[in-house]
């Protein structure tokens, strides 16, 4: 088989020739040398191959064909650019149909450098021709040119970003863009040159979206040069979609502008159907029948137009608008530019608002407004607020409507030169940002909610049928960006005040409204319902309407005349008598304009008050919302109301420090002294006094819960009261820290006790909290407590303190007990002989300030070990044990106590023969006093004793 | 040409705005000054610790130049000239700093407010009068 790399057939280029195996069969080896040599054919472009191994045959095969296909284009590459060289051709066309050659050829044999050289000596070439070239007529001639620009744009753009060449992909972009901004034509068609443009920035948005060299950081690139600086938005593809959108909205109003002047513009669809694009890039011929052939004619620039123009009509630019816009919206907002974002969003909404589709645009408006709100660019808020207005209208939303207008009215726009003198005749449907706008929408917007109700039928040139006839509320929070339109700002004139007395409040009221607005009356709410009152302006007739907020019967004031001047404040002052006390705080005023209109606006305390975002920053005389400067500076909406004086005495009868172990009894008295008591409560907190000061009860618990060393152990009910317990429902709920016990009715000079028991398991100091609630007046509705405190710190002392001591027997006479006074080394003696008397010394030490009554005092052994372990006598008595009695029954007294006085020890003393060797525990010693009994049980080491054997009889059993 | 020029305080918000053109495009301006305190450069200043900004924003007819202050107050340049030095534009800011500094120290001027100041405007219209002269 012989395969003719290229038609016609040339010895330049060898063909490739592959020989089956067969054929090897058949002619000999010898003849196809004679026939390969008499082809002048070189031996490696004649391949042998082996059926059965063709996979392997056919990479060879490729390479080949590779060499040769390489061969062929570098051959014809150099022809022709010995062509360009020589300048054969003074055509400027030729020599771009010649460059454009050599870059594909280039391309195919992958030499990137070359193509791209030889691509922008096209490029270079073809913007030589415009103007010069006479070859079309002249619409069509720059038409074609433009076309195969953009084609060679498209290549050198894909070749550099394919290269990673971003910078450079960028500046190319840049420098076309600058080549042809200026190439427009024909100015009254100026349409097409927009569509161009807008291609040109939507391509290289795709080849920027979807080439592999991303922005990792944009001062990582090189940016720019020092004739192109570029800046960071230049990387990234949102820019030129931004930018295509732009174009195009060019190119429909220019579009637009030509149809709607053009008369022939009509007729156009008819004899521009027969046109097409022609085989040559960027030239269109008309498709003629010729008898019963077609042939395609060179066409006139009217018949170019008439085409061009009913093939524009065809799209559906807005579409394509908002779709890259939204591309570009998304993406800054990705890219965190909110700025940006924000101005394609705003141009997306004027998309849609020229659509005539107001919902989507009111959605793109807002995204685009908050922005603007926040940092206070009027003239731009301005003109979005005109868009959303508009919506409102369209949407046939009065409530939006009516916001809208007032928030446009209320803002700081002074005048046209003052701000950025805005000479704009494109404005929005808002108007210029003008004082004389801003007061005709106030007029308009007032006219149409306050006027009368017979009047409402004509209203339908605003756009608004049925909802104006419905009452309208607006409620301004701190954040509302109506808050211009009515600040009310609250201030007390006291911080503390007594109930049912008189308290002065000052409400002053400030709008950034252009016009005066009279308020028909205001009302005041507070938290405590019973203080709001009513403001009436006395010129406005007294219309009986449904209040929610002022009950009937509460106070009313009138004022000669409400009307908020623009940027003054109104300040009204007024005293009113809070019957309850707690706190007292102004929520908000409401003002009401007319029949149906109501503006509630929260209430500012002016020591917290702050302006608006997009008034803060004006240049305008402010005054102070009070005329007293430090009420303007401190002054607050909240106020407290005390609480009356309680007529109950709540006495804690406590009766000297507690001992530890006892039950320490503290009695409690409520006592009436002028109050009734209804629904009393009794509160009970035990709180640690650590480290000098005191813990509140719920901070202590944790540090309690694990081991209470003072717990309440109980509460004595009341001393014959009974019945009254039972119909108070009897609340008692104790806790280790905490007590709650319910007190019941007592009527004036009654009293109630109960008895509160605590004790001690660590001599620590407590604080005790009593705090005592009730109602003087019965169970009525709106009835207060009143509290009353009361506290007392309490000690937790050690009453006595148990020691032991051993002795050698042989001391025992020459002792005095009662004046042994304990040695440091007294417990070295841990180690006593066996079956030898020892002395076991005991005594109770009492710590108090009081004498302790000792009733017993006694040793005991525990019955498993202490039988056997050691044998105790009684002290003093003879030196022989009683009987079997290994037990001593201790110290009793039947003149029943002794008495043992402050910081005095009591002595008992045993004598003890240890009966067991080896370690052995001491024996438990129990004491009972009068006012309670402990038990010494000391720790495992003090209380341990070794037992030594005896001394040897070695020497008397030797004997 | 120099078409506007603006002072942006510190949280994005216009304290002087004035444009120098009688074409139709006085809010197109009061935008791209609005867009150019948007990018990187403009909120971060520069890593150089230099108050000029550099270009800051292209768009289709105007270049935006950006000047940080030590406290945060941005100027912006907007010019249509193609072909800007950069020398001019740092020579420019240097004087409109100096003019905005004797404007803010103004007794009667509360920081943070709009200037409002009729000698600064027209010290600011001098300046551009005298842009690129030198």
């Amino acid at each position: 088989m012989v395969y003719p790399p290229f038609s016609p057939f040339s010895l330049e280029y060898p063909p490739l020739i592959t020989l089956s195996q067969l054929v090897l069969e058949v002619i000999s080896e010898d003849r196809l040398l004679a026939l390969r040599k008499r082809a002048e054919l070189d031996s490696k472009y004649v391949l042998f191959l082996n059926h059965s191994e063709l996979p392997l045959s056919l990479p060879r095969i490729a390479s080949a064909f590779s060499e040769l296909a390489l061969a062929y284009y570098r051959e014809e590459a150099r022809r022709i650019k010995s062509r360009i060289e020589k300048r054969s051709s003074t055509s400027l066309d030729l020599i771009v149909r010649y460059c454009f050659k050599v870059a594909v050829y280039a391309e195919f044999r992958r030499d990137w450098g070359e193509a791209l050289k030889f691509y922008e000596d096209a490029y270079h070439s073809l913007h030589e021709m415009i103007g010069t070239s006479t070859r079309l007529p002249a619409i069509q001639r720059l038409v074609e040119i433009k076309t195969i620009a953009e084609l060679l744009h498209f290549k050198i753009s894909t070749l550099l970003l394919h290269g990673g060449k971003l910078t450079e992909a960028v500046i190319w972009f840049h420098q076309h863009k600058s080549s042809y901004d200026k190439v427009v034509g024909s100015t009254e068609y100026i349409f097409l040159h927009w569509e161009w443009m807008s291609r040109q920035f939507l391509v290289f948005a795709e080849l920027l979206e979807a080439s592999s060299a991303t922005v990792q950081s944009f001062s990582s690139l090189n940016q720019g040069t020092a004739q192109i600086p570029l800046t960071e938005f230049e990387f990234y593809p949102a820019y030129y979609y931004q930018l295509a959108a732009h174009y195009l909205q060019n190119k429909k109003s220019a579009l637009e502008l030509l149809v709607s002047m053009s008369v022939a513009a009509q007729e156009i669809d008819g004899s521009s159907e027969s046109i097409t694009p022609s085989v040559y890039v960027g030239q269109f011929s008309q498709l003629r029948e010729k008898g019963e052939a077609l042939t395609l004619h060179f066409i006139t620039d009217e018949e170019y137009i008439r085409y061009a123009i009913s093939e524009a009509k065809r799209f559906q630019d807005s579409f394509e608008i908002v779709a890259w816009l939204k591309k570009s919206y998304e993406s800054f907002t990705n890219l965190k530019s909110r700025r940006m974002a924000a101005f394609c969003a705003f141009e997306i909404a004027r998309e849609y608002f020229g659509l005539s589709d107001p919902s989507n645009a009111k959605f793109f408006f807002d995204i685009t407004v908050n922005l603007y709100r926040q940092e206070g660019w009027v003239s731009l808020l301005w003109e979005v607020l005109g868009y959303l207005r508009e919506c409102s209208r369209n949407l046939g939303a009065f409530k939006d409507f009516v916001e809208l207008s007032l928030e446009m009215v209320a803002l700081p726009v002074t005048s046209c030169d003052d701000f950025g003198n805005l000479r704009d005749k494109t404005y929005g449907p808002g108007g210029p940002a003008t004082v004389s706008r801003r007061e005709s929408i106030h007029r308009e917007v007032f006219t149409l909610f306050c006027r009368e109700t017979e009047l409402i039928s004509s209203t339908e040139e605003s756009g608004f049928k049925f909802a104006i006839d419905s009452p309208l509320h607006l409620e301004i929070d701190l954040v509302s960006p109506l808050r211009p339109v009515l600040l009310a700002s609250v201030a007390f004139h006291e911080q503390m005040i007594k109930p049912r007395s008189l308290c002065s409040i000052t409400l002053s009221l400030l709008s950034h409204l252009p016009l005066p607005v009279e308020i028909d009356h205001l009302e005041v709410q507070f938290n405590q319902s019973t203080c709001n009152f009513v403001v009436r302006n006395s010129q406005k007739p007294l219309v009986a309407s449904p209040s929610s907020t002022v009950q009937s019967g509460s106070q009313e004031e009138n004022e000669p005349s409400l009307v908020l001047v623009p940027n003054n404040w109104l300040r009204l002052t007024y005293a009113i008598k809070p019957e309850k006390s707690g706190k007292l705080e102004c929520l908000s005023v409401l003002a009401k304009l007319g029949t149906r209109f109501t503006i509630s606006s929260r209430a500012e305390s002016p020591a917290a008050m702050e302006d608006s975002p997009v008034w803060k920053h004006e240049n305008y005389v402010q005054s102070l919302p009070t005329k007293d400067p430090i009420l303007a500076v401190f002054g607050q909406k909240a106020t407290q109301v005390e609480e009356p004086e309680p007529q109950v005495d709540v006495s804690l009868g406590a009766s000297g420090p507690a001992l530890v172990g006892e039950n320490f009894t503290m009695p409690i008295v409520v006592t009436s002294k002028g109050h009734a008591v209804y629904s009393g409560e009794l509160k009970i907190n035990l709180v640690d006094v650590g480290g000098g000061g005191l813990f509140s009860p719920r901070e202590a618990e944790p540090f309690s819960l694990e081991s209470h060393h003072v717990e309440i152990c109980g509460i004595d009910g009341a001393e014959g009261n009974d019945e009254s317990e039972s119909e108070t429902g009897n609340i008692k709920k104790i806790q280790q820290s905490f007590g709650l016990v319910s007190v019941p009715n007592l009527k004036e000079g009654e009293s109630w006790s109960c008895k509160l028991e605590i004790k001690w398991h660590r001599a620590k100091p407590v604080m005790l909290f009593v705090s005592l609630g009730y109602l003087p007046q019965g169970s009525e509705a709106n009835a207060q407590k009143v509290h009353i405190h009361k506290s007392l710190q309490i000690e937790g002392k050690m009453p006595l303190v148990i020691n032991n001591r051993f002795m050698l027997p042989y001391r025992r006479d020459h002792l005095l007990l009662n004046r042994i006074k304990p040695a440091p080394d007294s417990e070295d003696i841990s180690s006593l002989p066996l079956n030898e008397k020892s002395v076991l010394v005991v005594s109770a030490k009492n710590c108090t300030e009081i004498a302790l009554k000792l009733m017993c005092m006694s040793i005991e052994l525990d019955d498993e070990q202490g039988k056997t372990s050691c044998l105790i006598q009684q002290g003093g008595g003879g030196g022989e044990t009683s009987g079997s009695a290994n037990l001593a029954p201790g110290e009793e007294f039947k003149s029943n106590t002794v008495s043992v006085l402050p910081k005095s020890e009591h002595v008992l003393s045993y004598k003890l023969v240890p009966l067991t060797c080896g370690q052995q525990q001491l024996p438990k010693i129990t004491l009972t006093s009068v006012r309670y009994s402990a038990e010494f049980q000391p720790s495992t080491i003090a209380s341990s004793v070794f037992v030594f054997p005896s001394a040897p009889q070695a020497n008397s059993t030797a004997k | 040409m120099i078409v506007c020029v603006s002072v942006v305080g510190h949280q994005n918000n216009p304290l002087y705005i004035q444009s120098f053109t009688d074409a139709d495009d006085a809010l197109k301006l009061h935008h791209v000054v609005h867009c150019s305190s948007t990018s990187s450069k403009s909120e971060s200043g520069t890593t150089l610790n230099e108050a000029f900004l550099g270009l800051l924003y292209p768009t289709l007819n105007y270049k935006v130049y950006g000047y940080l202050t030590n406290t945060k107050v941005k100027f912006i340049l907007v010019t249509t000239d193609l072909d800007v030095r950069d020398t001019d534009v740092r020579n420019f800011f240097r004087k409109f700093h100096a003019a905005y500094v004797d404007a803010v120290s103004n007794p009667f001027h509360v920081p943070g407010k709009k200037i409002t100041s009729r000698t600064f405007a027209q010290t600011v219209s001098n300046i551009v009068g005298s842009y690129g002269l030198n």
